[in-house]
């Protein structure tokens, strides 16, 4: 009976000075954290209609498509984690044998500064450096994505025939950064584009609205504008590129003072690699 | 059980629900043709017919076939259809092709599945037909088959093959999500149009003989080949995102159009490609993009692309003697180059014997 008492004494006791421990202790971060992973995290993946929410920490487990009438809902502060495809397959409905997020309904992503919404490559030792395929809309409804933390993607944002409002991304390390084609006007606003292969493309009758951001470090163009688009580029800080601006309109309004320290400020593209003024 | 009674039960699982002169015949629910057959007219499938192996589907001109939609799971895709593991011969004319559309009064792409072949290597045929609203307009596993002067327009998938011989002549690909997909597969496709997709024709581990086709307006890539081999001659590949892009695959690439495409009129990754005689114009970063790849690269015409004519972006060198660049200023055929000279890790370019004009370019006769 005695050993039995000490037994209760010493697990009573033994709990006492555990809960202490974390309602003192600066580990308590630490310990919550834990206890969220301790908890199944939710998992998504096929085609989805009516309303999805996100929010705390998803798992993108393969393709997720949200079909047209359908909404995508990201609360601010959620970790999304892509889990990279394995093989070549790609499904008739989607576009890219990796994984993507696909938007044929809407899409609202709801990052503030303090509280971005990260999207989080889960690592094996196959993933590769470009992990996954990136958000694309196709023909989506009127969308927001707004800072988001974004890195290792095929393009990182693709616009076809959609315009969202794109603001405060941060988005590094993608092949493109954000693509517009098929008569996309997306609003980019505010967004960190760093050391990609190419930061903003402009195709095939797109005309974005640039304003603030920041695009820097890209092994090809910074910003690259066919003959059928007409963006409009304002207080944009485009540098340390290979090439700021790569142009085909030759009357394209924009501040020269935001294109410095490129290799190359501005090419006028059709005339391959003759440089020049026109 | 006599005999007479297992045949009662039996019966309804072999024919149309009703067949009378001017109505649809109907096939609901899960049904099995066993016995070679004979449509004409209006057909309702509504459910999913399969056609038994041994046994022939033969589907004569004029003919309409509807499919109901039915979305089981709420992923967007309808999943009645024809499975067949025995033969079907759509005998459509020019002047009264067979139709496979949605029974939708709204249709859609993805409202019904697929003319689905299954192990059904008997000579299949898709003659003068027009196949819309479907997942995958065509789809078969194991099987042959011939598509013929048909129209593939607004499914998912215009057509979709693993492990099959298809021969696809004078066809057209139109606004379907993704257009032509296959794999491990040996496939003949000529005369025929791919416009409108996402992808245009993407294949993987197949063999592609490609002659006088038009692959235009996709938004990804136009032909996309992944360890595989193709010979494509005198197509128009055109307007697309890239035009023709080999990954690790071997090419032999003559007399073609590959122009105004947004990105790389060609661009080889690990391949072993002979581009030759081709035209590559207007395209929006490069003419060519090669990337450690083999082969040699001459007699094309190369002007007025975006950023450069040639990029290499490999470490291997390119063999590119003979090409018109749009000029016979060596520095100004050295500028349209990223090679080496430009970026010291890359590997260097040899652009010798350019030409001082251009070659004339005799395209093939396209659709």
């Amino acid at each position: 009976m005695d050993m039995m008492l000490t037994r209760w004494k010493i697990m009573f006791i033994s709990v006492a000075i555990n809960l202490a421990a974390i309602s003192l202790s600066p580990s308590l971060y630490a310990s919550d954290m834990e206890l969220q992973a301790s908890v199944t995290v939710p998992e998504y993946q096929g085609a989805y209609s009516g309303e999805l929410l996100w929010e705390g920490i998803v798992t993108m487990a393969g393709d997720v498509l949200i079909l047209e009438g359908g909404t995508l809902t990201v609360r601010a502060g959620t970790q999304i984690n892509i889990v990279p495809a394995e093989g070549t397959k790609i499904d008739p409905e989607y576009l890219s044998s990796q994984t993507e997020l696909l938007i044929r309904g809407k899409l609202d992503i709801q990052g503030t500064p303090d509280l971005p919404v990260r999207f989080v490559i889960v690592e094996t030792s196959a993933t590769e450096e470009i992990a996954w395929s990136g958000i694309a809309l196709d023909k989506a409804a009127e969308s927001r994505i707004r800072y988001v933390e974004l890195e290792r993607a095929d393009i990182a944002v693709r616009c076809v025939t959609s315009s969202p409002e794109i603001k405060g991304n941060r988005i590094a390390n993608c092949r493109y950064g954000i693509v517009a084609q098929q008569k996309s006007h997306p609003k980019i606003l505010e967004n960190i584009l760093l050391d990609g292969e190419g930061g903003i493309f402009c195709w095939r009758g797109s005309n974005p609205y640039l304003l603030n951001n920041q695009i820097t470090g890209h092994d090809e163009e910074a910003v690259f504008v066919d003959e059928t688009s007409r963006p409009w580029l304002e207080h944009n800080m485009i540098s340390g590129n290979t090439i700021g601006l790569a142009l085909y309109p030759r009357d394209l309004p924009f501040d020269p003072e935001s294109v410095t320290d490129n290799s190359e400020n501005v090419r006028w593209l059709g005339r391959q690699g003759q440089v020049g003024v026109e | 059980m006599r005999w007479w009674c297992l045949l009662m039960i039996v019966m309804p699982l072999f024919g149309p629900i009703s067949a009378s002169a001017g109505e649809s015949q109907v096939y609901k629910g899960e049904q099995t043709l066993f016995e070679d057959t004979v449509w004409s007219g209006d057909i309702l499938i509504d459910g999913i017919l399969t056609v038994a192996t041994g046994t022939t589907l033969e589907i004569r001109p004029g003919s309409r076939v509807r499919f109901t939609r039915f979305d089981s799971n709420g992923d967007g895709i309808g999943e009645h259809e024809i499975f067949s593991q025995g033969t079907i011969r759509v005998l459509g004319t020019e002047d009264d092709p067979v139709l496979f559309t949605s029974a939708e009064e709204t249709p859609r792409p993805g409202d019904w599945g697929a003319i689905n072949m299954m192990v059904s290597e008997e000579e299949n045929l898709l003659g003068h037909c027009i196949v819309e609203y479907g997942y995958r307009g065509f789809h078969a596993h194991f099987s042959r088959a011939k598509l013929l002067n048909s129209t593939f327009r607004k499914n998912m998938r215009g057509a979709q093959f693993q492990e099959s011989q298809v021969v696809i002549d004078g066809c057209r690909f139109l606004d379907n999500n993704n257009g032509v997909q296959f794999r491990d597969s040996k496939v003949t496709l000529q005369g025929s149009t791919i416009s409108g997709s996402h992808w245009g024709l993407r294949c993987v581990y197949s063999d592609l003989e490609m002659t006088a086709c038009v692959i235009e307006n996709n938004l990804v890539n136009g032909v996309n080949i992944r360890d595989g081999k193709i010979h494509a001659r005198g197509n128009r590949i055109v307007g697309n995102r890239r035009g023709l892009y080999l990954q690790r695959s071997e090419g032999r690439v003559v007399s073609n159009d590959l122009s105004g495409n947004s990105e790389h009129g060609i661009f080889l990754e690990d391949s072993n490609g002979e581009v030759i005689d081709n035209r590559l114009i207007g395209n929006g970063r490069a003419g060519v993009r090669w990337l450690n790849s083999k082969g040699r690269l001459t007699r094309n015409m190369i002007t007025d692309n975006g950023v450069y004519g040639l990029i290499n972006d490999g470490t291997s060198a390119v063999d590119a003697r003979s090409n018109w660049w749009g000029t016979a200023k060596s520095g100004d055929i050295d500028a349209s180059i990223r090679d080496g000279l430009d970026r010291p890790e890359l590997g260097l370019v040899d652009s010798r014997d350019a030409l001082v004009q251009s070659l004339p370019f005799n395209l093939l006769e396209t659709p």
